[in-house]
């Protein structure tokens, strides 16, 4: 399939030329690029919601119902889950899914599931461009669900314009575990499972935490996914929030030069590795090995040889006792 | 992990995984989903009881390359038949279909005739079933380039 074919298919909301788009955008390659300078003047329309918490706080199935609920108000919601791949293998088993596909089944949403590919930080490579096909795709909301790693989940708070931490009662320590990570991205905190006992000395705990950030002061919600009970005040809080950052317009500025940022380290770790990716297999390595050289000098080294900026000073290779 | 690895931009052959008929027996496909995902794979199941019309919704959706299918309740012919048939209607030739469960003998032929290959039973070595399964994947990556 051509590009313009592809574009016009985004910009019309086909569901099956946005599937395959965002293949093309995962192999992360120079069409890919293309693809996203076609539409990138189509996009900027979405509110991009980021969920993240704890695995098994039932961030699948709260997005189920929050996708429903955005729906029936007569909104278009696309959904991108990540899941975490093996690092051994590098394949993934993606499981988001099952837990909301009544709902998209019956209201027509796309939602697509992902490989975060190695990286850590919550998000794939890809997301941020993927997120890019969704909003040219005419969505109004985009919800984005990470790994679910827990603290080092965090990349999500460049990409979303409102970010919600998801956690549940009977998490105890954990609660503690991420309050120097997660305490700080949240602008919606939501207690799911409030059947649970204890429920409430849970949302407790989050109010007594949470502190107000550039300007917000972050909300907390009571959630219960199987009744759908909470979820009129979670849709009120993130219109809230975004009218909120409408007003405050900075967001997105700081989320373009992080793109810009991750683009530039994308292209000199390529370049890097295509220069001394080969000087890792080379036999140097092994006699290096053999003089018991510390790995930060031979790096340093390696460097200083060949990028041409070396001044001709060899560097100090071993301190002589 | 070598080198840049993450930096690759081939992308791995993505496998949808699914019961599509009233069918609980899960273990098999489980077992499945993890030796794919070993293999490099990415997997995606379709949890249980979904319809053929949730199947290929969730294909085109995903934009997978294989579709497994897996029954254990004798329901093949019919249900197997069905997400062929589905598939087929909307215009969809790049997603490949491969089989497996309880399936007779007299009944591989008929499976294979519309387009549905492999059609493992129990005691089949993983090994076999990978290879299949990454074989079709790469010929469907293949039509889809085109």
């Amino acid at each position: 399939m051509d590009t313009l074919s592809i574009v016009r298919g985004i910009t019309a909301g086909d569901q099956r030329i946005v599937a395959r788009a965002i293949s093309i955008i995962e192999e992360d390659n120079d069409r890919s690029y293309e693809i996203i300078r076609s539409i990138y003047g189509m996009t900027g329309h979405a509110h991009i919601i980021g969920i993240t918490g704890p695995p098994g706080v039932g961030k699948s199935t709260m997005i189920g119902v929050l996708s429903r609920k955005l729906t029936e108000m007569g909104k278009k919601v696309s959904i991108l889950a990540v899941d975490a791949s093996s690092p051994f293998s590098g394949g993934t088993i993606l499981g988001n899914r099952i837990r909301m596909q009544d709902t998209l089944s019956r209201y027509g949403i796309y939602m697509r599931s992902v490989s975060n590919r190695g990286m850590t930080g919550g998000l794939s490579r890809s997301t941020w461009n993927i997120v890019k096909v969704l909003d040219a795709a005419g969505s109004d909301f985009i919800i984005i669900e990470t790994v679910g790693a827990g603290q080092s989940d965090i990349d999500i708070v460049y990409l979303a314009d409102t970010v919600i931490v998801t956690l549940a009662p009977g998490l105890g320590d954990s609660i503690q575990a991420i309050k120097s990570g997660m305490m700080e991205i949240g602008d919606i905190f939501v207690i799911n499972k409030m059947d649970r006992e204890d429920s409430f000395f849970a949302l407790k705990d989050i109010m007594d935490n949470v502190y107000e950030r550039n300007g917000w002061m972050p909300r907390v919600v009571g959630t219960n996914s199987l009744k759908g009970e909470g979820y009129d005040d979670l849709i009120r809080a993130i219109d809230d929030h975004r009218t909120f950052s409408v007003a405050h317009g900075g967001k997105r500025r700081i989320r373009y030069r992080e793109e810009v940022r991750l683009a530039l380290s994308r292209i000199v770790e390529r370049h890097v590795w295509k220069e001394f990716g080969k000087l890792l297999e080379s036999g140097e390595m092994d006699s290096y090995y053999d003089e018991h050289l510390d790995p930060n000098t031979v790096a340093t080294e390696i460097f200083a040889q060949n990028n041409g900026l070396s001044q001709g000073n060899s560097v100090e290779r071993r301190v002589e006792f | 992990m070598e080198a840049g690895k993450n930096l690759s931009s081939s992308r791995p052959i993505k496998v949808l995984l699914a019961k599509p008929a009233i069918d609980g027996h899960d273990r098999g496909i489980f077992v499945l989903a993890r030796a794919l995902r070993d293999a490099g794979m990415d997997v995606i199941y379709a949890g249980l009881l979904p319809t053929p019309e949730q199947v290929v919704d969730i294909a085109i959706s995903e934009d997978v390359d294989v579709i497994g299918l897996s029954l254990l309740n004798g329901a093949h012919m019919t249900a197997f038949k069905k997400v062929v048939d589905l598939l087929k209607e909307r215009g969809v030739e790049d997603i490949a279909v491969v089989g497996g469960g309880i399936i007779p003998d007299d009944d591989k032929p008929k499976l294979e005739a519309i387009g549905v290959t492999g059609n493992y039973g129990p005691g089949t070595p993983l090994s076999t079933i990978i290879e299949h399964i990454r074989k079709r994947g790469e010929e469907a990556r293949k039509k889809k380039e085109m």
